[in-house]
């Protein structure tokens, strides 16, 4: 083995403050998990705020009928690339970010199994976000013709297809994703096998923390659902740049083939990106109600089988392409059956705060509002599972409202939570409660009254995707409604920034253990060393530090 | 939890691995390599070169061994302080302190019970409606079985105030299994409501069906909405919930399985095995 000086320690002693260049190398050439994730979090914070810009256009467009802010093509540009951002280049990094940060100090592991992998994946995630937004110059500026995609995040056939998008806009769609989601398929092996084989002494597989169950099913669920994305996308790249035709029906190809291929890794993805929110709000409100969660066995059962069921969901993105009834029929089953494991969890949460003594910290405000949105989202989509329902409301606003409960209300939720959370872990200092507090009553009113009203357009016959309307069609309250809670959110978001601007100028010393947690992560400092623990914990419960806390009374007696 | 020897390392510090550009520039040259497709064909060349570059400093630093850094232990360590007595325990029947609540529950059976008597004033209110609206017991049956049978709702109401065979089938179907339902969930949920339990079930549950009704059937079903009387509808509820909750709530109740043995939740009686409920004999 051979062993190099830690740049940075002079002496061993302490660190001294190294020149800005040298700062920049050890961030881009570090292998330590805890940075690669603030680097994956940071990342997808920005690009949440890129995205947020995109919505807010859109939104200013939409406020009043006949508006011409926004050209058509402009629109349907911010469309896809809001879409795009927000799940590819948002929810992804966030959730494997703090996945990078938190499993191997809740298994107490010094890392990752592959450090350097892990490193690859976060740079190669990063290049192909910005890949992707590089088409509004590249696309443009080269070639003379469009600029960025305006495909949809779904990217239809035919509609990709040489013939109809020319220039390189839904290349650049396609390379920038191919490139990402290779990012994304390294941290999921790399999270698979740390998860698998590098557990501390007493932590066997029913006494991980929920967190850690939770990653453990999301690598499963990248590791199946994103190679279909990337060779359909490959597929694409050959039709529209080698003359082949996979998805031109002209050509003897099937548009319906792309729907399946991308919504079969699409749908996953949707739980992909809830699992990790299911994760932080499991282990935030058990923490903040001062119980132990409700139902573990059941909790991780219901986790397996979400992840399971997710992947024979697809085709309920379908229902109004025209398969046959018995197909759609299925389907509708199989969607049906997934609202059990997702009650089951509901359920369990609820479970875990009756009786419990609730402190409304910040952090389960951000849970609780969790609970209540991605509730309305979840009925919402049982909703829409019903096939007659979907077809009339399938393409209408009310998707929209849906998926922005879901999604918005269930991750974004969920994000903040747990940022609330651990921001004292990760940085030593504590974010403002008060801040916290506005930040999130501004996020919940302009939350829902951005989207509540989507649901009444959408079932009032309002398309997704169009750049305008008429003044006689009756949507007017309900957009300018949508766009003033826009700017509410907008409040919200800047009140976060300025939290997290000076808590970490003048926050408050967080301590190691802030909130009277029990998972492995506070028993180290704040921020923990590079290398986690000084000797390897050994874990007799899911509750280690409650059991050194309260000898008299171990959890392990009761497990 | 307790603290292992100390992992590979000195007495100063771990070794961890070193860290390297070689991914980052790696990653770049893999993503020149696609840029190339849609710039110009030399930009590929060039990522490839950085790329393979990149690789083979990889490779070098992992082989033969991984190349690794030795981290001086920190100065701050945590220690976990033993806080014996710092939590309050709750006084829970059966010396325990640790149980999942509520410890009681209302038998099922009360709830079924609550909500078929429930159902019978229901019933009784709604075809006194019926007799004073539209001077037939039927009308309030043939809606609540126009629920399921689109026909039914698209009569007028002198139609709907006569026998349908069907409707009454359908309606008392509807009627029974909804009431035993909304009973059982009275059953559960009326033990984990600390206070006002006759106020929620005999208010609350019923104003919230009701409005929840009222905001869903103008948009399920619009024809079926203009029959509904939503005054009556409303007092029918509140009757269903009041005589239901009473009911439920006046049941005597019985200890959850939680603390008992797998042979005592087997029902198993025999010497040495303690009597259910957890007696020892």
């Amino acid at each position: 083995m051979t062993t190099l000086p830690q740049p940075g320690h002079a002496d061993g002693q302490g660190a001294f403050r190294a020149p800005f260049l040298s700062r920049m190398h050890e961030w881009i050439a570090t292998a330590d998990h805890k940075k690669l994730g603030v680097m994956y979090v940071t990342t997808g914070l920005i690009f949440f705020l890129i995205g947020g810009l995109e919505a807010t256009m859109m939104r200013w467009q939409l406020a009043v009928p006949g508006n011409t802010i926004l050209s058509p093509e402009d629109f349907n540009r911010l469309f896809t690339m809001h879409g795009t951002t927000m799940v590819f280049l948002v929810g992804m990094p966030i959730l494997l970010g703090v996945a990078n940060y938190f499993v191997p100090l809740q298994i107490g592991a010094r890392d990752l199994a592959f450090p350097r992998l892990n490193a690859f994946g976060f740079w190669l995630f990063l290049f192909g976000g910005l890949l992707l937004y590089f088409s509004y110059f590249g696309a443009q500026g080269l070639y003379g013709m469009g600029s960025a995609p305006d495909v949809g995040w779904f990217a239809y056939a035919p509609l990709t297809e040489r013939t109809y998008s020319r220039g390189h806009s839904t290349d650049y769609w396609i390379l920038g994703l191919l490139v990402s989601s290779f990012g994304s398929i390294a941290t999921g092996i790399n999270l698979i096998t740390t998860i698998l084989t590098m557990r501390c002494r007493g932590m066997t597989l029913m006494k991980m923390p929920l967190l850690v169950w939770l990653m453990l099913i999301d690598a499963i669920l990248i590791m199946i659902a994103m190679p279909p994305l990337a060779a359909a996308q490959v597929m694409l790249l050959f039709d529209r740049l080698m003359g082949a035709h996979f998805f031109d029906p002209q050509g003897g190809g099937s548009a319906v083939l792309w729907q399946n291929l991308f919504w079969f890794f699409g749908h996953p993805e949707v739980y992909i990106l809830i699992l990790p929110a299911f994760a932080y709000v499991s282990e935030i409100i058990p923490v903040f109600c001062r119980k132990v969660i409700f139902g573990y066995p059941l909790m991780v059962a219901a986790t397996v089988s979400i992840g399971f069921i997710s992947l024979g969901v697809w085709v309920h993105h379908m229902f109004a392409l025209g398969l046959s009834p018995m197909v759609n029929t299925i389907f509708m089953g199989s969607t049906f059956l997934i609202a059990i494991p997702t009650g089951i969890k509901m359920f369990n949460w609820v479970g875990t705060m009756f009786g419990g003594k609730i402190r409304f910290d910040t952090p389960m405000l951000f849970s609780t509002g969790f609970l209540a949105m991605f509730l309305i989202g979840g009925l919402t989509g049982v909703m829409l599972a019903t096939v007659p329902f979907d077809w009339q409301v399938s393409d209408s606003y009310f998707v929209v409202g849906h998926f922005h409960y879901v999604l918005f209300g269930g991750l974004v939720f969920s994000i903040f939570a747990a940022i609330y959370y651990w921001f004292p872990k990760v940085t030593g200092k504590m974010l403002s409660e008060k801040l916290g507090k506005c930040q999130f009553w501004l996020l919940f009113i302009g939350f829902n009254l951005t989207f509540g009203p989507m649901h009444v357009s959408g079932m009032l016959g309002m398309p997704r995707r169009i750049y305008t309307y008429h003044a006689d069609r009756g949507w007017e309250l309900w957009n300018m409604l949508s766009s003033i809670g826009v700017l509410i959110q907008i409040a919200g978001v800047l009140f976060f920034a300025w939290n997290v601007f000076r808590s970490l100028r003048s926050g408050k010393d967080a301590g190691a253990d802030p909130w009277d947690a029990w998972t492995l992560e506070w028993s180290t400092t704040s921020p923990p060393p590079e290398y986690n623990f000084e000797e390897e914990p050994v874990v007799h419960s899911r509750r280690p530090l409650w059991d050194l806390k309260h000898p008299e009374d171990p959890d392990w007696k009761y497990e | 939890m307790e603290h292992d020897a100390k992992q590979p390392g000195t007495e100063h510090g771990i070794h961890l691995p070193a860290p390297t550009s070689s991914p980052f520039v790696c990653a770049f040259g893999v993503t020149l390599i696609f840029t190339g497709i849609v710039t110009i064909w030399s930009v590929s060349i060039i990522g490839f070169i950085v790329a393979l570059a990149g690789a083979i400093r990889w490779w070098r630093e992992g082989l033969p061994d991984n190349i690794h850094q030795l981290v001086p232990f920190q100065e701050d360590r945590v220690t976990i302080e033993p806080r014996p007595g710092a939590v309050a325990h709750l006084m829970i029947p059966g010396g325990t302190h640790r149980a999942r609540i509520p410890v009681e529950i209302h038998p099922y059976g009360a709830g079924a019970i609550g909500g078929l008597v429930g159902g019978i004033a229901m019933a009784v209110i709604a075809l006194i409606y019926g007799l004073i609206a539209e001077g037939s017991p039927w009308y309030t049956v043939n809606i609540l079985a126009a629920t399921v049978l689109p026909s039914l709702g698209q009569e007028d109401p002198a139609q709907l105030a006569q026998w349908h065979t069907w409707g009454f089938i359908l309606g008392i179907i509807i009627h029974v299994s909804m009431s035993i339902m909304i009973g059982l969930l009275y059953g559960v949920v009326l033990p984990m409501i600390a206070k006002g339990r006759i106020l929620f079930g005999a208010f609350f549950v019923p104003l919230l069906w009701s409005g929840l009704a009222w905001g869903s059937l103008r948009v399920v079903n619009p024809v079926l909405n203009d029959h509904v009387d939503w005054t009556w509808f409303i007092i029918s509820q509140i009757v269903f919930g009041a005589i239901c909750g009473f009911i439920v709530t006046r049941s005597e109740r019985i200890g959850t399985m939680q603390n008992w043995s797998t042979l005592e939740r087997l029902g198993i009686e025999s010497p040495g095995v303690p009597s259910i409920g957890g007696d020892e004999e």
